[in-house]
């Protein structure tokens, strides 16, 4: 088998919840041994909630945690006693990275911060992926992926024309600062492998967020306005949004990009009449008469289902999708046709579907193991990575380090 | 000087909008040497989309293009021109990646495939973003941002809300989905090339916005195959507080995931007499009443200004948030303490504040050498170094090709 671009390159993850672990399952995927350090006497909050199978609850059960965590381990730590903090240690000097997610100031107050472990192992690379970053006033304060939607500036641009600002249906911060996370992990990997210096990453998930809402800061930039939320339409195409289709709560995206595709549009719709109509015929027109425009499509879209309006806009070179929930993805002919899918062997949830990797590398076909039980892998870092002997694993067991 | 990340990295970059210029942009403001190649005459799409100053097009003065584009040389090239053709893979000969968002049909059409371009040079990285990937019953469906977020499964989510049925689901604000393909696309792309450093060969990798946009579901993909249930925009109220309240001066969002962070809260309230009832017990009740318990706490908030409220609540570790304005943003304390805004000046678009540094590195800080090319501006530079003589520049430039 081909080696995979990670292999070798070990992380020590304290990371949990959803940023920080979004963060090393990109790594994870790309081969890197992810060593995930838990404890049961506070499990990560992923652990704990739903979906279950079954509805039964379970530490190991949670399709969210399963998830998120997949193709890493996991080490059962408990790090409140001396002893684990300093096992903690002696894995750091085995790791490449260190990652984390803490509120600032929490790894220092441990004993775990980057000033302490570079001396462990002066090449390590360490990121912190908090709420507000690492430095500034607010570098304590709390903060939780759903808020850093409001926060980024994102929820004050969201929403329909004069409704309050809205949400974008997921804790869009976790994402966004895992992603970018991994991202400033591997051009520090690329610097490292040039120089052979490691070196600190403090990530703010607040900021990550505020970065993917530049059009709007821009436009305050440039011209000292805040841009006025409306919904879904587009300055710059229309018709442009969700349309109501056949069927309870179904719905239809859609998008017009220009003049010419008007014109095709208005065949698709089987209303030659409107390609000539002058309330229409320009993009400044449809956007000047956008209601009466809406409401046409929505006599057409309503009568028939998204998968039924899809196909006739596609077959016209026309932009659209149906709008999707799980259910529609999971038995989604085109995703099932394609190695996105992963089906598993699970000890507790058996094979579930869960989402693999959403990139194909030709060289390097990226396989997916299942997400650990917690402490799955305590006996193998210790005795494998740290060389432990039975006796003394035991021993540690006996003293609650290990739970 | 301090020496960049990715320094020494050789990036071609073409494609439309947003996702390769953002996967592009990450790379080159963290050191890698960008060429971006645009059409000649229309440029990126992103020229023509603004926001521009006053609101006035003008291709070298859209916001969207000059923040998407900072630490990058331009060039303009028609690929649909033999000419243009063979000039791309003088390029391609000494780069590590090309990352390009081109229609998977509008590629294979102009012989740029991998296959193609592999001849050109083995130890390419070749990173195609396409809506739904280069393979599958979808795969030469026409998208946009908006289609896309619907079809990856996050528009369902969001939007409408207990009494507004009718409202349909709602998009975010800007082109969210080409900025997921476009980090994606990044981490894939600088995987290979880690990969590369012991094997010495390229490879090809193909992303897939749809999938991207999956992959962040949170745990409400999992809904279905765990429980046989989805979610949809008019459920979300499983645990409350979790949204949005008016202050007398603007919005907040209030957020009390764990039961101690709804208590501190109801201290800030100055422990109201109503919190005490059985409805409001836990998390599960306050959600389930949350239709009676929203107008209990919005009529509190209404005599609170935002920022008093968000230290207040703060202080007793309560993570409330502001709904920031852009204004809010550019002026907060904490943000400019981070240094995280950057001004950059650009020739004709003139001096502007843009996000700026995205995390801090201690040994290779981000950095902007440049700002957004203008519309060809290092054809001459680019071209002259793969060995093109002016008068060869000149001709191409008659030509349409350049």
């Amino acid at each position: 088998m081909s080696r995979l671009p990670l292999e070798g390159i070990r992380v020590a993850d304290f990371t949990w919840v959803w940023a920080g672990p979004f963060c090393t399952l990109q790594l994870a995927h790309l081969g890197a041994e992810v060593i995930r350090i838990e404890t049961a006497s506070r499990p990560c909050i992923t652990r704990q909630i739903l979906p279950w199978p079954e509805g039964k609850p379970g530490i190991n059960r949670s399709g969210y945690f399963n998830q998120y965590n997949q193709n890493k381990r996991s080490l059962s730590l408990n790090l409140k006693t001396p002893e684990a903090l300093d096992l903690a240690k002696q894995l750091v000097t085995k790791s490449d990275i260190v990652s984390e997610n803490f509120a600032g100031g929490v790894m220092d107050r441990m004993g775990l911060g980057y000033d302490v472990l570079k001396q462990l192992r002066p090449d390590l690379i360490m990121i912190s992926l908090s709420g507000y970053g690492a430095t500034g006033p607010e570098r304590e304060h709390i903060s939780y992926g759903p808020a850093q939607v409001p926060m980024s500036g994102l929820s004050s641009l969201t929403g329909y024309k004069d409704w309050p600002p809205m949400h974008v249906g997921i804790s869009y911060g976790d994402p966004n600062g895992g992603l970018h996370g991994a991202f400033a992990v591997l051009c520090a990997l690329m610097y490292r492998a040039r120089t052979g210096k490691g070196q600190y990453i403090d990530l703010s998930q607040w900021e990550t967020s505020t970065a993917l809402v530049a059009e709007g800061l821009l436009d305050y930039s440039m011209n000292g306005t805040q841009p006025a939320r409306d919904g879904n339409h587009d300055l710059y195409m229309a018709p442009h949004g969700v349309f109501r289709s056949s069927g309870q709560d179904r719905w239809i995206s859609l998008a017009v990009r220009d003049d010419e595709e008007w014109q095709r549009f208005c065949a698709v719709l089987g209303r030659p009449e409107l390609a000539a109509d002058p309330r229409f015929v320009t993009l400044a027109a449809r956007k000047q008469n956008e209601d009466a425009l809406e409401a046409i499509v929505t006599e057409w879209t309503q009568a028939r289902t998204p998968e039924e309006a899809n196909a006739q806009l596609q077959a016209a070179g026309i932009p659209a999708a149906p709008v999707m929930n799980a259910k529609d993805l999971a038995t989604d002919p085109h995703l099932n046709s394609r190695p996105l899918f992963v089906y598993n062997e699970h000890p507790e949830v058996g094979v579930r579907q869960h989402i693999g990797v959403p990139w194909k590398l030709s060289k390097t076909p990226l396989p997916v193991r299942p997400a650990p039980t917690l402490g799955q892998d305590t006996d193998y870092v210790l005795r494998d990575i740290l060389g432990y002997g039975e006796t003394d694993i035991a021993g540690l067991r006996e003293r609650q380090v290990l739970t | 000087m301090t020496e960049r990340a990715l320094e020494g990295v050789r990036i071609v970059e073409c494609g439309q909008n947003v996702a390769a210029a953002y996967a592009a942009k990450l790379m080159a403001d963290m050191g890698a040497d960008v060429i971006k190649i645009e059409e000649p005459g229309r440029g990126d799409l992103a020229r023509h989309r603004g926001p521009y100053p006053g609101q006035v097009p003008h291709p070298e003065k859209s916001g969207l293009f000059l923040y998407l584009n900072t630490n990058k040389q331009g060039v303009t090239l028609d690929l649909r021109q033999a000419a243009g053709r063979e000039i791309f893979h003088r390029l391609l000969q000494d780069a590590d990646a090309l990352i390009h968002d081109y229609h998977p049909t509008e590629m294979a059409s102009l012989g740029l495939d991998y296959a193609a371009l592999e001849k050109i040079n083995p130890r390419l990285v070749m990173t195609s973003i396409a809506p739904f990937g280069l393979r599958g019953p979808r795969t030469n469906d026409q998208a946009t941002d908006l289609t896309l977020w619907s079809a990856g499964g996050i528009t369902y989510l969001n939007g409408g809300g207990p009494g507004t049925d009718d409202m349909p689901p709602l998009k975010p604000f800007g082109q969210q989905a080409g900025y997921q393909a476009g980090v994606n696309a990044s981490i894939a792309t600088l995987g290979a090339l880690f990969a590369r450093l012991s094997t010495n060969e390229g490879q090809h990798i193909e992303i897939s916005t749809q999938e991207c946009l999956m992959s962040i579901l949170e745990f409400t993909f999992e809904l279905y195959p765990y429980m046989s249930i989805f979610a949809s925009r008019l459920g979300q109220k499983p645990i409350q507080p979790l949204d949005f309240l008016e202050c007398k001066d603007g919005w907040i969002f209030l957020c009390c995931v764990e039961e101690h962070q709804w208590r501190n809260f109801l201290e800030v309230m100055d422990n109201p007499e109503w919190a005490g009832e059985a409805i409001f017990a836990d998390r599960v009740n306050r959600g389930a009443n949350w239709d009676a318990l929203k107008p209990l706490l919005q009529d509190w908030v209404q005599d609170q200004s935002v920022k008093e409220l968000y230290d207040k609540a703060q202080a007793r570790r309560v993570p409330i948030a502001p709904v920031s304005t852009m204004g809010d943003l550019f002026d907060n304390a904490h943000l400019k303490a981070r240094g995280f805004f950057a001004t950059i000046a650009h020739p004709i678009a003139g001096s502007l504040q843009y996000p700026g540094e995205l995390y801090k590195f201690s040994e290779t800080p981000w950095t902007i050498r440049c700002p957004a090319p203008l519309l060809g501006q290092h054809n001459a530079e680019i071209y002259g170094r793969i060995g093109l003589s002016s008068t060869e520049i000149d001709s191409l430039r008659q030509q349409g090709v350049l």
